[in-house]
């Protein structure tokens, strides 16, 4: 069961990181394109439809991988209060009433949307001789089926909670410096190393 | 049940939800599906994937990855260790100039990165152990830390504006140039804070030993040139290149994550593990605030739909307020918010629901956005919920107790309580900068 979820998990992150790479492609294509602006004043003609693209492409992708790492916003005044078994209850249900329909809507809504983009062959209508468009919609079933794919792996999570009364355990991954930084001072590090560690960016998990 | 009325309930219903603590994104989806499939039945499977495309393709929201990798990338450079060094001896004739300079520092270090952990984090971290082994008094050192992180998220360029922008439409450019003053504005009262309580009772700031601050003109220069000076350059030039119209938001955001690569190889602390962890978090916290985007305009249209929001309205206009007590209330139920809720839940989220208001009493949403920026400075700082606090208790020696850190935060809640009443009763301190260059 274990190497089921760790399977899920994986597939979230490795597309999660795999579309965080378009950041970069944004920083850099964005600069470019300012850069031919005021150097050649020749801008691109692919700029704006690359931006918007590789920005929602981002997000959109990384929805499973955020949600892998448990990374989408709660109101936890309650819920951190909770006993572990409370909250893996509340989760349980709340997946269920919540979050597949919510999921299964979207990845309906966004076939159909998808479908017609295909079947039109739309091309974007912002610059002249835009892009197509229809690989892009395509993202929205498909970040829905990620979703829908990690939802399970959380609700697997839910049941062993449950059971054991403990949270299993997620992959290890990059964390929030903060989150980094007070995890160290938990593990007894003094101030110095732990700024030394921040300096240098090998906090303790890197090391083993 | 008339739809109002399943609208309100709508509401009801999410906020009992928002209490147990499920994923905000998802609740609002599977709310505004169940809700809208009564109201309009399939109609709302295209509503959904339209409201989704819309945030896909939103050319407002483009920056905000854009500026958290800016932030991820500048917190990863070790610029802050060097920045706190050198203008804490670049400050030393000015009195508590340990806690002055903490203050500009997190100021500064907040504004590039738009993240308020990490820099309360670090800074506690560097300068706290510092000034209590000078002497300076607990809770004021803790205060300045706290309310001095805080300060990134309403100076511009800051993500929580466009944020605002984006949802109320208000053009992200004359946020920025409304926010700058008061911005500064509320820096300032926070130094003037320290320094008229260090005159006062010089013994909660004592002055450093001589050997440590006497270092010659000519070294502090270098020392600010390699520290202060680059980090200056990029922000001002990403501002600036926003304000004077030399590129829009979303192309000098791209242009400050360039500079703030460039900046982090000048360090030479640039490497492929660090470029990872910058690239990851941003794909994660990117995914976190825009799939919030997905749900909110799902939820707000399918609100708005069963005609939830002329409810609200009624709630108020039954009322009988004047502007001002609508605007003094709006702010008291988003102080109120900030206790359970973060910023990005607030802005996204309930800031939709006070709009249509806001136009019906005649507040100009510009006004409006920066009196909930300097607000929502306290949903940091105010106890017992405040993350601030928090942050720094995690990492403070033991015996510093919590409750002192809470107590070092009170006064600059008042301060920034003052700044907004100063905001409201003169308005051109945000509204002259906007008016002046568009």
């Amino acid at each position: 069961m274990q190497r089921f979820l760790f399977f899920i998990d994986h597939t979230s992150v490795w597309v999660g990181k795999t579309f965080g790479w378009c950041i970069l492609a944004l920083t850099l294509a964005t600069s470019y394109d300012v850069f031919m602006r005021y150097a050649f004043r020749a801008p691109t003609d692919w700029g704006y439809d690359a931006s918007y693209m590789l920005y929602g492409s981002l997000f959109m992708m990384a929805g499973a991988y955020a949600l892998s790492r448990n990374g989408h916003v709660r109101g936890d005044v309650l819920y951190r209060f909770m006993p572990i078994r409370w909250q893996a209850g509340v989760d349980l249900t709340l997946y269920f009433i919540f979050f597949f329909p919510a999921v299964i809507a979207l990845m309906y809504s966004g076939f159909e949307y998808a479908k017609m983009a295909w079947v039109i062959k739309e091309h974007s209508a912002l610059s002249p001789d835009g892009p197509p468009l229809y690989h892009f919609k395509s993202l929205i079933p498909l970040a829905g089926f990620f979703l829908f794919l990690q939802g399970i792996a959380e609700v697997v999570r839910c049941v062993r909670a449950l059971k054991t009364g403990e949270w299993p355990q997620r992959l290890s991954d990059v964390e929030e410096l903060e989150k980094q930084i007070l995890k160290d001072a938990q593990q007894g590090m003094t101030g110095d190393e732990i700024l030394a560690a921040v300096a240098t960016g090998k906090h303790k998990e890197d090391k083993q | 049940m008339t739809d109002p009325q399943v609208g309100v309930l709508m509401l009801g219903l999410f906020i009992a939800i928002i209490l147990l603590g499920f994923p905000i994104a998802f609740t609002l989806i599977a709310l505004a599906v169940g809700f809208g499939y009564y109201a309009q039945g399939n109609i709302v499977f295209s509503l959904l994937v339209q409201r989704t495309y819309g945030v896909m393709s939103n050319d407002i929201l483009i920056s905000v990855p854009l500026f958290l990798f800016m932030g991820y990338i500048v917190e990863r450079s070790n610029v802050l260790e060097r920045l706190f060094h050198s203008l804490q001896v670049a400050m030393k004739g000015v009195p508590a100039s340990l806690a002055v300079a903490t203050l500009a520092t997190c100021a500064m270090f907040a504004t590039a990165t738009g993240i308020v952990g990490a820099v309360v984090t670090l800074m506690g971290l560097l300068a706290f152990p510092v000034m209590l082994k000078v002497g300076y008094d607990v809770k004021l050192s803790a205060g300045v830390i706290t309310a001095g992180g805080c300060l990134g998220i309403l100076i511009p360029p800051s993500i929580m504006l466009i944020l605002y922008g984006a949802t109320a439409g208000v053009s992200v450019v004359k946020l920025y140039a409304g926010a700058i003053f008061p911005g500064f504005m509320l820096a300032g009262l926070y130094m003037l804070y320290v320094v008229g309580r260090t005159l006062i009772n010089p013994r909660l700031a004592p002055k450093l030993p001589t050997e440590q601050t006497d270092i010659p003109y000519v070294q502090i220069f270098k020392m600010l040139l390699t520290s202060f000076v680059p980090l200056a350059i990029l922000i001002t030039s990403v501002l600036g290149a926003i304000l004077f119209g030399l590129a829009t938001p979303s192309e000098a955001a791209a242009l400050g994550a360039l500079g703030a690569i460039l900046i982090s190889i000048g360090y030479k602390r640039f490497n492929i593990s660090m470029l990872k962890e910058s690239v990851f978090l941003t794909a994660r916290t990117s995914a976190m605030v825009c799939w919030l985007f997905v749900g909110s305009w799902s939820f707000s249209s399918v609100f708005s739909i069963l005609g939830g929001h002329e409810v609200v309205e009624h709630w108020f206009t039954v009322m009988q307020l004047s502007p001002i007590q609508f605007l003094i209330l709006a702010q008291i139920i988003i102080f109120l918010l900030g206790w359970p809720l973060e910023w990005s839940e607030i802005i996204i989220i309930f800031v939709p629901i006070f709009l249509p208001l806001v136009k019906f009493y005649g507040i100009d949403p510009l006004f409006f956005g920066i009196l909930v920026a300097l607000n929502i400075q306290t949903s940091f700082l105010t106890p017992p919920m405040a993350m601030a606090a928090y942050y720094l208790k995690g990492i403070a020696p033991p015996h510093i107790k919590l409750t002192e850190i809470f107590a070092g935060c009170l006064p600059f809640v008042f301060m920034v309580i003052i700044a907004m009443a100063l905001l409201y009763i003169f308005p051109g301190i945000a509204l002259w900068l906007p008016s002046v260059l568009y």
